[in-house]
C-alpha cells in the first residue's frame, strides 16, 4: 500500500533529449573531470590521509603528479585566488571590531 | 563518512555505477548491492553497529508478521504490537538514555542512605539510531492500523538501513519506500536535475554557512557566554537558528538527492520554516517527516484532538516534551520541547477563545514572533547545559557594548540564510526544470564548477552534522 507523499524531486520534464541514466552519467563524468582538473590538489591531499602502503602510494604518487601539471598549467589559479578572496572577506571587520583573538 | 567529503563521494560513485549497471538486470541485485552499501557506510562508524541494526530489522520483520497472522485470523493485534514498540524503545531506551539514568540516580540513592557507587557504563550512541528506531515503530503501527503491508526481509532491511537516510533522516515510512523498492526505478531527467541541484545546494548550506557560522561564531559564543558583549549574543543566537537550519535542511536535501540519483523519491522535510507565522505553521515546515511522525503516532495516540480543548493542549504539551526528549536525555532539551508545546498549546487556547472582532496580527509582525520564540528556544536546544543556557540569556538582556565576534561575513551569512526562507516557493522546481532540459554535458560543467567554487569557499575540514548526534 503505496502512500502519496510530495517529494522535491518530483519535478515535470518533457523528457526529451538523453533518457535519465544517460544524463546522469555523462554529467558526472564531466563534473569528475572538471573537478580533476581544475581541483586535482584536493585529490592529492586526500590521498596524503590514506593508510600508508603501497597502494596508497602509488594512489598518492599519481594524484600528485596530476596535480604538479595542472598547476603548472595554471588551472589551480582560479581556485587559489576565489579562496583568497573569500579570505579577505573573512577578515573583514566593523569599524571599531574588537579582533575576537586580541580580546 | 560525511556527504560533503571525498571520501563519501568515492565511495558513492562505484555504489551509482553498479546500481544503474548489475542493479538494471534484476531489482533484487540492486537491492543486495544498496544493502551491502548501507552496512559499509554505517560500519565506517563502528562495525559493531551493523550487527545493531541487522537485530533491529529482524525483530521488526518477525512481529511484523506476526501482527498480521493476528490480523488475518481477525484476532487482536495489541499483544505483539505493544511487544515490537517496547522493544524498539528499549533499544532507544538504553543507548541513549541509560547513561543519563544513571547519572541522575546516583545522588539520589546517595541522598537516601545508599551510598554505593553505581557501576560505571560507558554507553556509545549509535550514530542515526533514532531515525532508524522510529522507523521501525511506525512500520509495526501502520502494519497493524492496515496501512501497510509486511515487508520481505530484505525490503524491511533497507528500508531501515538504506544509506542516504540511515543518519539523520528524513523519517522515510516503509508505506513511501517499500512500495518503491518493489518496482524497477526509474531515473527521469528531472530528478536527475533535482538531485543534482539539491546535492549541490545541500553542500553549499552546510560547507560555507553553517561550518562558517559554527566555528567563527556560535561555537565560540555558546562556549562562554559570560565573555560575550550583547551584539555577540545576539548575532550568535540568530547565528545559530541560521547554522542549524542550513546544516539540517543540508542533509536532507543532499540525502533526498542521493535518492533520487539512486532511482527513489524521499518526501520533503523542510520548507522555508522561518517564514512560518505561527508555530503550527513552523511544526509543517521545520524537519517534516519528525512532526508528521510525532502527530501520527504520538499525538493522535495520545488522543489526539479529542476530548476537548485542555485534552489537546495537554496532547501538545506531552507530544513536545516527548519529541524534546527524543533529542536526548538533557534538561535544556526538555525546556526547549516544553517551550514549543506551551506555545503551541497556547496558540491552540488562543483560536479557541479569542474575542470576536479582535484584531489580528499583520503577518510579517507574526512571523517576526514565532522567530524570535523559536530562537529562544533554540538558545537552550544549543546549550551544553541548563546553566549555561540561563547565563546566555541574562547576558543577552544585559546588552553589554562592543562587538567582536560579530564580523561583516557572520552578519551577510545570517542575512542570506535568511534570505532563504523569502524566496518564491516555486524557485527550486523552475530552476530543476531548466537544467533538466540542458545537455548532460553542460549539467556537468555546471556541477563541476559550483562544486569548485564551494571548495574554494568551504572551512577547511567539515564538522559532523548536528542530527548525527541525535
Amino acid at each position: 500500500m503505496a502512500e502519496e507523499f510530495d517529494s522535491p524531486v518530483d519535478i515535470a520534464t518533457d523528457d526529451q533529449g538523453l533518457p535519465g541514466v544517460g544524463q546522469l552519467i555523462v554529467a558526472i563524468a564531466v563534473a569528475a573531470y572538471v573537478l580533476l582538473l581544475w581541483n586535482a590538489h584536493a585529490l592529492a591531499a586526500w590521498t596524503d590521509g590514506l593508510e600508508p602502503g603501497p597502494l596508497s602510494a602509488r594512489a598518492g604518487a599519481i594524484a600528485h603528479a596530476l596535480a604538479d601539471k595542472t598547476a603548472a598549467a595554471g588551472m589551480d589559479a582560479p581556485r587559489a585566488a576565489l579562496h583568497d578572496e573569500w579570505e579577505r572577506v573573512k577578515a573583514a571587520r566593523w569599524p571599531g571590531q574588537t579582533d575576537p583573538d586580541q580580546r | 563518512m560525511l556527504f560533503p567529503t571525498l571520501d563519501f563521494g568515492l565511495f558513492f560513485l562505484p555504489v551509482l555505477i553498479l546500481v544503474w549497471t548489475v542493479g538494471q538486470a534484476s531489482n533484487e541485485w540492486r537491492k543486495i548491492i544498496l544493502l551491502l552499501a548501507s552496512w559499509v557506510f554505517y560500519g565506517a562508524w563502528d562495525w559493531r553497529f551493523v550487527a545493531l541494526l541487522i537485530a533491529s530489522a529482524a525483530i521488526n520483520w518477525l512481529l511484523a508478521a506476526q501482527i498480521q497472522r493476528r490480523l488475518d485470523e481477525g484476532q487482536g493485534v495489541q499483544p505483539w504490537l505493544g511487544l515490537g514498540v517496547a522493544a524498539n524503545l528499549m533499544i532507544l531506551g538504553f543507548f541513549k538514555y541509560f547513561g543519563f539514568f544513571l547519572e541522575e540516580l546516583a545522588p539520589i540513592l546517595v541522598a537516601a542512605g545508599f551510598g554505593r557507587d553505581l557501576p560505571v557504563i560507558q554507553v556509545i550512541l549509535p550514530v542515526g539510531i533514532s531515525f532508524f528506531t522510529f522507523q521501525g515503530m511506525s512500520y509495526l503501527i501502520d502494519i497493524a492500523r492496515k496501512k501497510t503491508a509486511p515487508a520481505s526481509f530484505l525490503d524491511i532491511t533497507l528500508l531501515m538501513s538504506f544509506f542516504p537516510h540511515l543518519v539523520a533522516g528524513p523519517i522515510v515510512r516503509a508505506s513511501h519506500l517499500v512500495p518503491q523498492f518493489q518496482a524497477v526505478p526509474r531515473l527521469s531527467r528531472g530528478m536527475v536535475a533535482g538531485g543534482l541541484i539539491l546535492i549541490v545546494w545541500g553542500l553549499f548550506k552546510k560547507a560555507v554557512i553553517a561550518s562558517e557560522l559554527a566555528t567563527r561564531l556560535v561555537d565560540p559564543v555558546f562556549f562562554d557566554p559570560s565573555a560575550q558583549t550583547g551584539l555577540d549574543l545576539l548575532a550568535g543566537a540568530y547565528g545559530y537558528a541560521v547554522q542549524i537550519y542550513c546544516d539540517f535542511s543540508a542533509y536532507s536535501d543532499m540525502a533526498v538527492g542521493l535518492a533520487a540519483l539512486l532511482g527513489y523519491r524521499f518526501p520533503r522535510n523542510f520548507d522555508q520554516p522561518y517564514r512560518a507565522a505561527s508555530l503550527q505553521d513552523f511544526w509543517r515546515r521545520w524537519h517534516i517527516s519528525l512532526s508528521s511522525w510525532l502527530r501520527d503516532y504520538l499525538y493522535i495516540s495520545l488522543g489526539g484532538n479529542r476530548g476537548g480543548i485542555w485534552y489537546i493542549c495537554r496532547n501538545l504539551l506531552l507530544t513536545m516534551l516527548l519529541g524534546g526528549l527524543w533529542h536526548g536525555a538533557k534538561w535544556t532539551f526538555l525546556i526547549w520541547g516544553a517551550l514549543h508545546g506551551g506555545v503551541l498549546a497556547l496558540e491552540r487556547l488562543w483560536r479557541e477563545y479569542r474575542p470576536a472582532g479582535f484584531p489580528r496580527l499583520p503577518t510579517p509582525i507574526a512571523v517576526l514572533l514565532i522567530f524570535h520564540i523559536v530562537v529562544v528556544g533554540w538558545i537552550f536546544f544549543r546549550a551544553d547545559t541548563l546553566e549555561g543556557a540561563i547565563t546566555y540569556l541574562t547576558q543577552l538582556a544585559q546588552l553589554r557594548p562592543g562587538v567582536a565576534l560579530a564580523s561583516p561575513l557572520m552578519c551577510g551569512l545570517i542575512a542570506l540564510g535568511m534570505a532563504f526562507h523569502f524566496t518564491p516557493p516555486g524557485l527550486f522546481a523552475g530552476l530543476a526544470r531548466r537544467v533538466a532540459a540542458w545537455p548532460a554535458p553542460v549539467t556537468g560543467l555546471a556541477v563541476g564548477f559550483a562544486v569548485l567554487i564551494i571548495d574554494a569557499l568551504r572551512f577547511e575540514g567539515v564538522a559532523a552534522f548536528i542530527y548525527y548526534q541525535f
